[in-house]
């Protein structure tokens, strides 16, 4: 909710009355939803992720907020104006948030591969089956399909990066158009360790571990007071400093007075100091409060 | 060349790319509903209870489609308990395109109130946003003001602010009640509008377990086009809420009892109490002068304990209910839209290929053509283990800024709205919550702006050739 805007007219075009709605306990650490477009380039800071493009395309319309299934529509690239004429195709990149996904998938060929298994048989065809591959020093996982009768093309490359799936997903009509589209991904730069569930993702990124907020790590816990009976899942992450207190948390889907409780209930927990090599080090996990989520449809593996 | 020659050369350069472009076809004839019978005042009931089953209940449904039909007036009538403020005085007035039960009709009954008496013109004026053909509406103002009528954004509102009063009418001598300040609202852009969502096959969804719903939300995880949705509850037992356009009414009772009374003043079982304006009950509520006009006592709308004898037991058996039972009955119990998949615009080939590419493109990861299967009904065979083929999923979704209406219900946001059912589309004139276009293709197109999970189907609708889009619109044409 905005405050006050007395004496003025109700802005145009802009959305006042929030319901669950993403927020963050501090305001200078990235988050996954604050990626930017500048200078012909996407740029995400909390995934380390920056993409060049040439000045045939630009940033599309911004995505929504992300889901309480931990779903993120991070970026659309389409067309520059003077070429959207061409129908050139476009792309979107997609984020999924493994501690919270309800497809289940623990990794990027999971999720592909649950896509290709709940695609519509009688609309597509499959025409790369999802294998795997590398990107610079990076895995991905490559996934096609089209439908004969839009004549389109999709390609999905799929990495992960703190236990995010992060996808990107092309779209075109046009062979050409694709490869122009796929072709941007040479520029792409991102984190340089290698991704696992549990490990890190770059020297400065946390160590992302499923379920870490246990009794077994935990010292001391607090439980939020959430005394409106909103009826949603709150999905939330934290990182955990090397002392082990709490030093950001990110509500994905809270809303306001849900926000206040948790974070007041947070800073209060206290976790063992997480010691890897011989050293404590920051750790980021999941959370969900409020309404448990469903049972997890069935493994796409 | 001669002047006619330049004039038919412009003409054949003109007319080719004007045949290839997109357009709406706009209402489809035939059939009401795509059903054989029915008729603008007579919509069919769904096929088992055509046939009786269980016996007694076809009595049910013809009594609600009536009480839906029946004119309601302040006092003196059979039907009483209208106001003191209400939108229209009739269900079927709002809910009238193509039938008894639909969405607004072409020429709005709300702008010939006062002409009929409905309204009295001397106490009451026409808003501008109600015009004679443009859609049935109520109003809502997104924000509480302060007394200079400036809105305050801190402090949300949301409610229905009714349109008229009946002061001046027959019955209401004592009552003086202004209207809300329309035009004061929109002179400062606080003010939002909801049209009349159909009711047709409403049973059908009302019979879909939660579990149904979420299983069908699962298997469109791993879509790709960035769609994510969630579901609205209900605050009274927790379950997934379906009704409304926020999806915030849990069952047709609810939503009947609600209209009820909101909509046309009527306190019922449900809802027993006069409403005042939001806000109005910060203060002192309604004057004493505008309560129980009817002379009735409250609830206006009740159980029916003495009815009229009738050598039909099921006929005297409907007439026991109150309205807001019989409403719920009239629309769990009518037949859902059929599609027109041979005789819609375009025909058959258009049909099958408009509904290919409304899957591919993405249309179908929220307007699921059907979701298998309601569970077992006991009020009557054809509720029972259905399709239920809707175009809706039933979540709500984040409709970005372009579509945002600042109203919060339940668990909606300003910016989500429930998926919309497409079935029956093809015979509605106004589109998207507020009807804002009666044009198809601008509705679709609406759906794309900054923070909608819509954005990347629209973008692959703009991908699709002419003939593509028209064969989509073609087939929503059908529904």
């Amino acid at each position: 909710m905005s405050g006050a805007a007395s004496g003025a007219r109700v802005p145009e075009h802009t959305i006042l009355v929030k319901g669950a709605w993403p927020s963050a306990s501090d305001s200078g650490t990235p988050l996954p939803e604050d990626g930017r477009w500048a200078g012909g380039s996407y740029q995400n800071d909390y995934f380390g992720l920056t993409l060049r493009f040439s000045a045939r395309w630009q940033a599309g319309l911004e995505g929504p907020p992300p889901s309480d299934s931990g779903a993120y529509t991070l970026a659309q690239i389409v067309p520059a104006e003077r070429f959207r004429a061409g129908k050139a195709g476009h792309l979107l990149i997609t984020a999924q948030d493994i501690f919270f996904t309800a497809t289940r998938a623990n990794s990027p060929l999971e999720l592909v591969n649950f896509t290709s298994e709940h695609l519509d048989r009688s609309v597509y065809r499959v025409e790369e089956a999802p294998r795997q591959t590398l990107l610079g020093q990076r895995p991905f996982v490559r996934f096609g399909y089209q439908s004969a009768v839009a004549a389109m093309h999709w390609t999905i490359l799929a990495t992960e990066i703190r236990c995010h799936i992060i996808e990107f997903v092309f779209v075109s009509t046009r062979p050409q158009s694709m490869a122009d589209l796929l072709q941007s991904m040479d520029s792409i730069t991102l984190p340089a360790a290698a991704p696992e569930h549990d490990g890190t993702d770059g020297a400065a990124q946390p160590l992302c571990i499923r379920d870490y907020a246990s009794a077994e790590h935990l010292l001391e816990r607090v439980e939020p007071v959430l005394t409106e009976p909103h009826l949603n899942s709150i999905p939330v992450r934290i990182i955990i400093d090397a002392q082990g207190e709490i030093r950001h948390i990110h509500l994905l889907r809270a809303f306001a007075d849900q926000a206040r409780a948790i974070t007041d209930a947070l800073r209060q927990w206290r976790f063992k100091p997480y010691v890897m090599d011989g050293r404590p080090v920051e750790v980021e996990t999941g959370i969900v409060f409020g309404l448990r989520a469903r049972a997890p449809a069935s493994s796409g593996s | 060349m001669t002047k006619l020659r330049i004039v038919l050369y412009v003409a054949w350069l003109i007319v080719p790319g004007s045949l290839l472009a997109q357009t709406d076809p706009g209402v489809r004839g035939g059939a009401i509903n795509g059903q054989a019978g029915a008729t603008a005042t007579g919509p069919l009931p769904l096929a088992s209870v055509s046939g009786g089953q269980p016996q007694g209940v076809l009595q049910f449904f013809e009594n609600g489609l009536a009480r839906f039909q029946e004119v309601e007036t302040v006092g003196n009538s059979a039907n009483v308990g209208l106001g003191p403020r209400f939108n229209m005085n009739q269900c079927s007035a709002c809910h009238a395109q193509p039938a008894v039960g639909g969405s607004g009709a072409a020429t709005n009954p709300q702008f010939a109130a006062i002409a009929n008496g409905i309204v009295d013109g001397s106490t009451n004026s026409m808003p501008s946003f109600i015009t004679a053909h443009g859609p049935t509406r109520e109003a809502r103002f997104p924000f509480f003001t302060n007394s200079s009528g400036t809105p305050i954004t801190s402090s949300p509102n949301g409610g229905v602010e009714t349109i008229f009063t009946v002061s001046g009418l027959a019955g209401a001598a004592g009552c003086t009640l202004a209207q809300p300040a329309f035009a004061l609202a929109i002179a400062n852009n606080n003010i939002i509008y909801r049209i009349p969502t159909p009711v047709f096959g409403a049973g059908l969804v009302e019979n879909l377990d939660d579990s149904t719903l979420l299983a069908n939300q699962a298997a469109q995880a791993g879509n790709t086009f960035g769609i994510a949705g969630t579901f609205n509850h209900s605050g009274n037992d927790g379950t997934i809420a379906r009704f409304g356009w926020k999806a915030q009414n849990k069952s047709l009772l609810m939503f009947a009892g609600e209209a009820y009374n909101v909509e046309m003043g009527i306190t019922n079982e449900l809802f027993p109490n006069e409403r005042p304006l939001p806000g109005e009950d910060l203060a002192a509520g309604l004057a004493a002068g505008c309560l129980n006009l009817a002379g009735v006592g409250y609830p206006e709308d009740a159980t029916n304990f003495e009815v009229t004898p009738s050598s039909n037991q099921a006929t005297q058996n409907a007439q026991v209910p109150g309205d807001i039972v019989m409403f719920a009955e009239f629309m769990r119990l009518s037949m859902p839209p059929l599609p027109a998949t041979s005789s819609g615009p375009g025909g058959a080939s258009a049909f099958t290929a408009g509904q290919s590419l409304f899957k591919t493109i993405g249309c179908a990861a929220c307007h699921t053509p059907t979701i298998n299967s309601t569970q077992a009904s006991a009020v009557t065979a054809s509720l029972s283990k259905a399709a239920v083929n809707a175009f809706s999923d039933f979540e709500i979704h984040d409709m970005g800024t372009g579509l945002a209406d600042n109203v919060a219900q339940g668990s909606a946001g300003g910016n989500q709205f429930r998926t919309a059912p497409l079935w029956g589309a093809g015979q509605r004139i106004f589109f998207l919550h507020d009807g804002r276009t009666t044009n198809l293709l601008t509705a679709i197109r609406a759906h794309a702006s900054s923070g909608s999970e819509a954005n990347d189907v629209i973008e692959n609708f703009n991908e699709l050739t002419a003939a593509q889009q028209q064969d989509i619109l073609d087939f929503l044409r059908s529904l």
